[in-house]
């Protein structure tokens, strides 16, 4: 072979080389040539299966070359498995995150930053708007809204009946309901007409918020913990009531057991989200046979009539900043944000879904969840409240309350410092 | 004493001697470094660095945006400070020694009489015995604490329902862990029952040791059993319960999984060992530098208490030898 053949034959191979290499990261080019595997780790019970499936096929049928690998994940240690994820080389590429571990994730650089595409993703204008706050960190947008939980008390209907109780309209009236039903039922020693773990610190504050009282309050950039406060006192020592009374609840236990508890009948009321419903009559784990005799009501506020402030939970989906596949990745999520699968959400997950277009498809009980959202509350937004949660400060300060070991002014002035000293320390 | 008394034998004539024997020195001298350097390189590089990097983050300012960017902040002792000044810490350490005495006292206790047990059974039972602990060691011990877990359950758990038909009272509905004390005793039980057939296996195997003359000689001398024991049976088991007794401290000063993994993985403060204060500062609210520092801490206390152990080991080997 010449010499200048023989280079033209190494140019032409760099050539092919170059533009094969090109190829495999361009995203100008067909969809049916990428390739890759896109990790996406969801939460535990937040979408049926039959949705992810169906968000997976329609991604498929677009992408037939990438792998889409869904895992799922516990909510009791996903912000250790997310920390050490995101900050090495593994990252997930798209993951769901609780609305309240948002801000610390955007504040420390984490998540990728989707202002510019906010436009392309389905009904972005309709977003829920406590939601969008949530992905918000310092007026750029970290993720996309996925869908809103807020709680409201399930009961079962037949032994309402059989106690001869209605649907209670202020907390009086919840604490004498439930003193009827241990009356009718409480010679069971597995008999609780409220059933209230001693960490359930989302269902616990409602009953704060009702009388005014709030977990912290921020001015002029510092935050003061609020727990303390009177009207927050005041709202414990109504709950701390109705614990003693109606509920046989192990007082250190969490909430992560309660629909089995439920399932297994003992049970009048419990505080819960709406899709618990579907985990109480799940056949698997639950009992099927339970499905017509729930009912459900929004946690009653002290003033009669009234309803109290629920915390409105919920996910959003974002893009790790790491990620190899940050445009396939938004693909995914704007399948499983927009209007197909939001719609399943709400009749199959029983979810209230991302935007205020589609919450009319509500029916049944999920439509009870859906209307105690409206007067609802959110945790303080700082980056740092996710170390609130970690650190287990509500958590301890209920457990002590309801177990005695300390008095209520005690509890929640410790509990208070604390949160103090945690959303003020700098990251 | 008798390798120091080498080196100076050694060493003495070095100054007389010219340079080519002085060569001969380097080589024979070197050798066995050169010969262990391998191992001491795997060493280094598997617990070496980690330990220096524990140590140089527990300097540092390192939370979650540092983790990130790979670069913490230098801050001197300040974690140091402020762990000590931190009052959850005595009680933690407080707790993790007491913990750590109780735990390896009874294990060591107990693994010693069934392996003085083992050596009096007909050898049907031995085996049977030597399965049991066997079963218990092989028994992952995720999956055994979830067990253990399930049977003190608050609701549902089989010990409630057991000490209330036996009549031991009123347990319906007890709850364990409400009384840090109780808690601590539920979790010393799984402990002690994970940490008993390595210690009754090795010490079964050490009595096997003890010469059945010496034993008989001093039956014959008019010993009793618990003469024989202390006398005969203790002295020639001392190096094994020596290297037993420091492992045990080390394991039990450093429990992790069974409170993390009882306690549903949250804790609450009564039941922070050392372990799960680090495990906290670190993972839990993104304060590595915090957490390291705890970590060097713990390291510092075992590395003395160990010291003891190994210098105890070192002489009874030395008088046995």
């Amino acid at each position: 072979m010449n010499p200048r053949k023989l280079l033209q034959t190494a140019i032409g191979v760099v050539v092919t080389l170059l533009v094969a290499a090109c190829g495999s990261t361009s995203t100008a080019q067909n969809p049916a040539d990428q390739t890759g595997t896109l990790t996406v780790w969801l939460m535990n019970g937040s979408a049926p299966q039959s949705v992810v499936d169906g968000v997976n096929t329609d991604f498929k049928a677009k992408y037939p070359n990438v792998t889409v690998n869904v895992q799922i994940q516990q909510w009791s240690d996903v912000t250790t498995k997310l920390d050490t994820a995101l900050t090495g080389s593994s990252a997930p590429d798209v993951m769901e995150l609780g609305n309240t571990l948002v801000a610390k994730y955007a504040a420390n650089g984490l998540l990728d930053d989707i202002t510019s595409q906010k436009g392309s993703f389905e009904n972005s204008g309709t977003w829920l708007q406590s939601l969008t706050d949530s992905c918000t960190y310092q007026s750029k947008l970290y993720c996309v809204p996925y869908y809103a939980g807020s709680r409201a008390i399930i009961y079962r209907k037949d032994m309402f009946d059989a106690a001869g109780v209605t649907g209670p309209t202020s907390m009086d009236e919840l604490l004498s309901a439930g003193q009827k039903l241990m009356g009718k039922y409480g010679s069971n020693p597995n008999f609780s007409a409220l059933y209230f773990p001693g960490k359930y610190w989302y269902a616990a504050a409602p009953f704060v918020w009702d009388f005014g009282g709030d977990i912290a309050t921020q001015s002029g950039g510092k935050w003061t913990g609020a727990i303390n406060s009177s009207q927050s006192q005041q709202g414990l020592t109504e709950l701390k009531t109705i614990v003693s009374q109606l509920s046989r609840a192990d007082k250190t236990g969490d909430e992560l057991k309660q629909d089995q508890a439920f399932a297994q009948g003992h049970i009048a009321m419990i505080i819960a989200n709406g899709w618990e419903v579907g985990v109480i009559t799940d056949p698997k784990s639950g009992d099927p046979t339970l499905a017509s005799k729930l009912g459900a009501f929004p946690i009653p506020s002290h003033v009669a009539g009234q309803t109290a402030p629920v915390f409105l939970g919920g996910s959003d989906l974002a893009v790790a900043s790491k990620s190899g596949h940050q445009d396939l990745a938004r693909e995914w999520i704007k399948l499983l944000g927009g209007t197909k699968f939001q719609s399943q959400m709400v009749t199959v997950g029983g979810v209230i879904p991302n935007t205020t277009s589609l919450v009319s498809l509500s029916s049944g009980l999920p439509a009870i969840f859906a209307a105690a959202a409206k007067t609802s509350r959110f945790t303080p937004n700082s980056p740092n409240w996710a170390n609130v949660e970690s650190a287990n400060v509500l958590q301890d300060m209920l457990v002590a309350i309801f177990t005695g070991k300390s008095d209520i002014p005690t509890a929640t002035s410790a509990a208070s410092d604390k949160i103090t000293q945690i959303l003020n320390a700098s990251s | 004493m008798r390798a120091a008394g080498q080196i100076s034998a050694t060493l003495a004539p070095r100054k007389r001697i010219g340079a080519a024997s002085f060569r001969r020195l380097i080589v024979r001298k070197g050798l066995p470094y050169a010969l262990i350097a391998p191992a001491l390189l795997v060493i280094a590089g598997v617990l070496g660095w980690p330990l220096v990097m524990l140590v140089s983050f527990s300097l540092q300012h390192y939370g979650l945006r540092q983790l990130f960017q790979h670069q913490g902040t230098f801050i001197g002792l300040q974690n140091y400070a402020t762990i000590l000044s931190d009052p959850q810490f005595g009680y933690t350490l407080r707790t993790t020694i007491v913990f750590t005495l109780v735990n390896v006292a009874l294990s060591m206790f107990l693994a010693t009489l069934i392996a003085l047990l083992m050596e009096r059974v007909s050898r049907f039972v031995r085996v049977l015995i030597g399965a049991g602990l066997v079963f218990v060691w092989a028994t992952p011990v995720i999956p055994a604490i979830n067990l253990w877990q399930w049977m003190f359950d608050y609701e549902f758990g089989v010990i409630n329902w057991l000490l209330t038909r036996i009549g031991a009272g009123n347990y319906i509905h007890h709850n364990w862990f409400e009384n840090p004390l109780q808690g601590f005793t539920v979790i010393t039980v799984i402990v002690v029952w994970g940490a008993i057939p390595f210690l009754a296996i090795a010490l079964n195997a050490a009595l096997t040791q003890v010469p059945k003359d010496l034993v008989e000689a001093a039956e014959i001398d008019g010993a009793k059993p618990w003469q024989v024991f202390a006398n005969v049976t203790v002295p020639v088991l001392r190096p094994t319960l020596l290297v037993l007794l420091s492992l045990s401290t080390i394991w039990d000063f450093g429990v992790f999984n069974q409170v993390w993994v009882l306690l549903n993985q949250r804790p609450s403060k009564d039941y922070f060992v050392m372990s799960v204060f680090s495990f906290q500062e670190s993972f839990r609210v993104s304060q590595y530098g915090l957490g390291s520092a705890v970590a060097v801490v713990m390291i510092a206390i075992l590395v003395l208490a160990t010291f003891l152990y190994v210098r105890q080991t070192v002489r009874a080997v030395n008088e046995a030898g």
